[in-house]
């Protein structure tokens, strides 16, 4: 084995809401290397390179560069001891030159002005020295995706990068961007900078990568070499659950369909299909939930079917009604329930009371109203006070900001308002993020016996597999946009087959999906 | 959490305790620096309001345009619009109600003439309110920079409206003839020379509180201005509701401005915009956007600013002194991190006395 | 009517002058991405602290000094409300612009024992006028651009060098990727809260200038709110030009000529002069609406072709 030049020691990182990133993580890469690191979302990574980059702190552990003990406080120091990073979302300044975006921080001057044409030059030199073909007089906003990623690098190497992280690369890069980029990978690996590559796309990781450590909630699974491992081997170490989460439920009873989507499609500011093509039907009384690595369309069709964004083409049938064109109110009263993917952002105003947070889409309806216009203070505090009964919400009351409260409580707050605004489609997406243990399982409960007791229809959309498995009926999985499996029953899908449809290493026909959707 | 609760509640009041406190100390200082007699100087400031019913009487008389001013910024900040046109919106709409209460005349009782130039003087401001309102909602135009503009322009339509329709030339200033009883509010409390119009200032304080906690619309409009992306996604028309509150402000200050000419002039006769606008912004700050104590910070700041002029006509100290404390008073209680480390240093105290209370109880 | 073309053309590049300074002052806190309404007031103190400082120490430099650093003080005053006090900067230029207002008569009355103007008070000192060797020759085009105060010319030098500072300058350069990306600027290793201060230093300087052209040039004295928008004209003005210093220079000209052409008519019409006079803000009202309405359409647009 090559020498180590970086060894990131019993790694342990908590957050102060008491969230365990990483527990006691052990991570180190050899000299012209590239090393995979891979996990599901929410497993570590990028909280690890974060801590290596200076921009998280951790409780525990220690990193060796170069066999020598360092600590990195802020990203500054990690320049300055050779690591560079490439975020997943760009840090680039579009009105400004190539040129003047890799030297920004460590510009050349000459008589006390920037010098341009030593900073075109210089940028020139490293490009040309890497085998990099961009023009460092160009402006970056009219540069493509994949020349403003190797801007990014560039950015990393003029100062002096010997490790350089690449946080999922290739997410927005089409083929043969992500051809060009591995060839500069292998360039960058000869001339003695070793790469962290950070990927869901385990054929690119097999294809490039010479090791890969897997982190699974946090915990590492272990460093291995690639040519000891196949694609459903690394699936199986990354998709996993800790503890098996069982719900009793009876089987569903389906009937009428009330949201049926048809072959919608949305595209994004830069015109690339962020939803594509995606059919299905949810029919009363049936949870269907939706798995997928994050970033792969979940998000943008939450939204569409919140009303939030308008969409480019096909349709959605909530109750037998086109939601086109439709504002919130308006979908809201054909009976759609939402549950945040944020709740902070769009779940709950912070400032306000819970009494009205949870009465926020019901206070200016009729019957919450007295004389016209006044609100119907005495049923609003009645019901409020019921619900906070109800949802077991721990306040001081009615009148407290939600801000104070505790995140698990918070969702109880969106849930007591959500679960009994008496719509019969709940739409909800990641609803048990970042919660205690107790409020989750009350929660996913909820979901199950409100379709089973009551007969409305849910969508879930979960990057928690045990929730996604074991509240779902039947089980959809999205990949780019579309949705590339269908199970019939989500309760005996394997974690290890949803990790090969999730990852892409299979996907199913329409013809084996059929009758699924 | 009890406990956190009440300390957020109690720092927020110490918080503009002490930024009055420290702005009224800096007040002293200047009276202090400058006077060649300090200690009665000082004396004036703070006694001075208080020294006859005729001056407590001035500061109920000055706190009425404070307090409409005031619910008419409460409007544009509870939705987080700096819409600044309720300056302007103040001098047309008392130029309009005095060329209209002209051509009346004293043919209308003065319970039909008042109503009925408060409806003029409120159309007048959603009519105006309308424009940076619009410009704001269809155009994303800046509204703080639009509105400022249109006072200017404003400012001087009422001017042109004053030299051209309703100048009275019988009289050494520019001012307009002599308004009819109908439209001069009484005074009441005998000594104190109060004008009634206090009590309209007091309704409307009473009528925008319950339109705030009490009616649909304000509850639309805290939950808009506290956050809006979450306004969208339970289906409240964001831009529709900032847009109304906007107007419903622009009428507030139509009001004030109506109220202020029936309360304490017998004649049109401001040639330049009167600042009222930018004093509701600063008694909408001290309320911390809360109609309720409106009252409270139109008094404070009537009771400064009589104190100025106590000192101005009894001293050597010019009034405009005061603008600069106001001008620290605004800043000192917008500031976030004022006293913003005291305050999570008691917080963070508090909790870590909970737990150990609760481990020992354990 | 008679208008004299020439004289108009003339007035318009003096008036434009504290417009342009003021343009440019704005220009350099929102290239910081900092919109600073407070400029109305730096240059309305800056105006007050020039003709003081000329009267005190005894000379026209000593003035323009005084003035500049008036403008810097208060920048910084401005900046450190907003960016280690966290004050909503909209709100700390609005109670700062108050504060100015009552501030500098207050100040003016413990001088001189006036309130209005300084004018009998203060001995006037005024910044010379400079006739351009060869151009003044020139028939009509020296009767405009000849003559005019130093001032005037150093705001023509001015957008130059905002210009090669932004450009050509590493702090230039930051400031820029500050107001663009704040946390692309700090993953370098830049810091946001010192650049934010360095732009305000900046603006302080263009509003120094800007008061002081206004007090001992346009006029030669102080008067009570002489400003009178022209801050706020010269914030719309580089906002309009989306951030450009020449571009910033050129509506200031444009809106300058609106203030020149409201002179002139109301020396030369019987016109009422309330309506001459609201054609500044009116004209700075309709450039708004209509750089509005032009970007929002070049949004739709690209939305649309987005799909």
């Amino acid at each position: 084995m090559a020498e180590e030049v970086l060894r990131m020691q019993g790694i342990t990182k908590i957050y102060p809401n008491g969230f365990m990133a990483n527990k006691d993580v052990t991570f180190g890469i050899g000299a012209n290397e590239i090393h995979a690191l891979v996990g599901e979302n929410g497993a570590g990574k990028t909280t690890l390179m974060k801590i290596l980059f200076g921009m998280e702190d951790c409780q525990q552990g220690s990193i060796f560069i170069n066999g020598k003990e360092e600590r990195i406080a802020n990203p500054l120091d990690a320049i300055a001891k050779g690591v560079g990073m490439v975020h997943q979302h760009f840090m680039l300044l579009p009105s400004l030159s190539v040129a003047e975006n890799v030297t920004l921080g460590v510009e050349p001057m000459k008589n006390g002005l920037f010098d341009y044409e030593a900073a075109v030059k210089n940028t020139q030199e490293i490009a040309d020295k890497y085998n990099f073909k961009v023009d460092a007089t160009a402006k970056v906003s009219t540069l493509s995706v994949g020349q403003m990623q190797k801007v990014e690098i560039l950015k990393a190497l003029i100062k002096g990068a010997k490790i350089l992280i690449l946080d999922e690369p290739t997410a927005v890069l089409t083929p043969q961007e992500t051809e060009e980029l591995f060839e500069q990978l292998f360039n960058l690996r000869d001339s003695g900078v070793s790469v962290i590559f950070i990927s869901h796309k385990l054929e690119e990781v097999m294809r490039i990568c010479s090791k890969v450590t897997v982190l699974r909630h946090g915990e590492c699974m272990g460093t291995y070499d690639t040519k000891d491992l196949d694609e459903t081997k690394i699936s199986r170490l990354m998709v996993g659950r800790d503890v098996v989460l069982k719900i009793e439920k009876e089987d569903p009873k389906p009937k009428e369909a009330i949201l049926e989507i048809r072959n919608l499609k949305r595209f994004n500011s830069f015109g690339k299909a962020v939803i594509d093509g995606v059919t299905f039907t949810v029919h009363s009384g049936e949870v269907v939930g939706i798995a997928g690595v994050e970033g792969n369309g979940q998000s943008e069709l939450s939204e569409v079917l919140a009303g939030l964004s308008d969409f480019a083409s096909g349709d959605v049938i909530l109750n037998g009604k086109s939601i086109k064109g439709l504002s919130v109110r308006q979908i809201r009263d054909k009976g759609m329930a939402y549950i945040a993917e944020d709740r902070m952002v769009e779940g709950v105003a912070g400032d306000m009371s819970i009494e009205m947070n949870i009465m926020a889409d019901r206070f200016s309806k009729k019957n919450y109203k007295k004389n016209g216009m006044f609100v119907d203070a005495r049923k609003i505090r009645k019901e409020t006070q019921q619900l906070i009964k109800d949802f077991e919400i721990s306040c001081d009351g009615p009148e407290q900001p939600v801000r104070m409260l505790s995140g698990g409580n918070i969702q109880k707050v969106v849930v007591a308002r959500e679960f009994t605004s008496g719509a019969n489609f709940i739409l909800a997406n990641q609803p048990t993020r970042g919660i205690d243990v107790g409020t989750a399982e009350m929660i996913r409960k909820t979901i199950v016996r409100k379709s089973r007791e009551e007969g409305t229809c849910t969508v879930l959309i979960s990057a928690d597999l045990n929730e996604v498995l074991e509240c779902s009926d039947r089980l959809l999985v999205m990949r780019k946009g579309k949705v590339v499996a269908a199970f019939p029953k989500a309760n005996e899908v394997s974690e290890d087959t949803l990790g090969e449809y999730m990852l892409g290493i299979r996907e199913m026909t329409p013809e084996q999906m059929e009758g699924l959707l | 959490m009890k406990k956190t609760q009440q300390i957020e509640a109690i720092m927020e009041v110490v918080r503009i305790v002490a930024g009055l406190a420290i702005a009224y100390l800096v007040a002293l200082l200047i009276l202090v620096a400058i006077s060649k007699d300090p200690v009665f100087i000082v004396r004036q400031f703070i006694l001075g309001p208080f020294s006859s019913p005729r001056r407590i009487g001035s500061i109920i008389n000055l706190a009425v345009p404070f307090m409409l001013c005031g619910l008419s910024m409460c409007f544009m900040y509870a939705v987080n619009k700096f819409n600044l046109i309720g300056e302007s919106i103040f001098m047309l709409a008392g130029c309009i109600i005095t060329w209209v209460g002209l051509a009346i005349g004293n043919s209308l009782p003065m319970a039909v003439m008042v109503p009925l130039l408060l409806v003029i003087g409120a159309i007048v401001g959603a009519v105006l309110a309308f424009i940076p309102a619009i410009m704001d909602r269809k155009l994303n135009a800046n509204v703080v920079v639009v509105s400022l503009m249109l006072n200017a322009v404003i400012a001087q339509l009422a001017l042109y409206l004053l030299r051209y329709f309703m100048r009275d030339p019988g009289i050494s200033f520019i001012g307009s003839y002599e308004t009819p009883a109908s439209m001069q509010l009484p005074m009441i409390f005998g000594k104190m020379r109060v004008g009634s119009g206090v009590i309209i200032a007091l309704i409307f304080v009473v009528i925008v509180s319950i339109l705030f906690y009490k009616t649909s619309f304000g509850w639309k409009m805290r939950i808009v201005g506290s956050n809006p992306k979450f306004a969208t996604a339970v289906g409240l028309s964001t831009l529709g509701i900032s847009f109304a509150a906007q107007l419903a402000g622009g009428a507030l200050a139509g009001v004030a401005g109506a109220t202020e000419i029936m309360n304490s002039y017998k004649r049109f006769q401001w040639t330049a915009s009167t600042g009222h606008g930018f004093d509701g912004l600063l008694v909408a700050v001290l309320a911390k956007r809360n109609p309720i104590l409106v009252p409270i910070g139109a008094l404070f700041l009537a009771y400064v600013r009589i104190g100025a002029d106590v000192v101005n006509t009894s001293g050597d100290i010019p009034n405009e002194f005061i603008s600069v404390i106001q001008g620290i008073i605004i800043l000192l209680v917008a500031a976030e991190s004022f006293l913003s480390g005291f305050k999570n240093r008691l917080i963070y105290k508090s909790v870590q006395a909970e737990k150990e209370s609760a481990k020992g109880s354990k | 009517m008679s208008i004299d073309i020439v004289a108009f053309l003339a007035d318009a590049i003096k008036m434009a002058t504290p417009l342009v300074f003021a343009a440019l002052a704005a220009l350099m806190t929102r290239q910081a991405g900092m919109f600073n309404m407070g400029v109305e007031g730096m240059i309305l103190c800056s105006a007050l602290g020039a003709v003081t400082g000329a009267h005190y120490l005894g000379g026209v430099w000593a003035g323009v000094l005084c003035g500049i650093l008036t403008g810097v003080v208060t920048g910084l005053i401005i900046a450190f409300a907003h960016l280690t006090g966290k004050t909503d900067l909209y709100l700390t230029c609005i109670a700062f612009n108050l504060a100015a207002t009552g501030g500098t008569v207050f100040i003016m009355y413990l001088l001189t024992g006036e309130k209005s103007t300084t004018s009998g008070a203060f001995r006037s000192y005024q910044i010379p006028n400079i006739n351009i060797p060869i151009l003044k020759d020139i028939p009509v085009l020296g009767r405009i651009l000849s003559g005019q105060s130093l001032l005037t010319y150093i705001a023509v030098l001015s957008v130059w060098f905002v210009w090669f500072l932004l450009k050509r300058t590493r702090v230039g350069l930051r400031i820029r990727s500050v107001g663009e990306n704040p946390k692309a600027a700090e993953s370098v290793g830049i810091s946001v809260t010192k650049i934010g201060y360095i732009s305000f230093l900046l603006c302080g300087l263009f509003a120094g200038l800007s008061g002081t052209f206004l007090s001992m040039s346009w006029v030669t004295f102080f008067m009570k709110n002489m400003v009178n928008g022209r801050g706020y004209i010269g914030l719309s003005a580089q906002n309009m030009a989306n951030g450009s210093p020449i571009g910033s220079a050129l509506v200031s000209l444009l809106f300058g000529a609106t203030t020149s052409l409201a002179t002139t008519m109301k020396s030369q019409s019987n016109f009422p002069t309330e309506f001459l006079e609201m054609i500044p803000y009116l004209a700075t009202i309709i450039a708004i609406v209509i750089t509005s309405i032009y970007s929002i359409n070049k949004k739709r647009r690209i939305e649309r072709g987005g799909k």
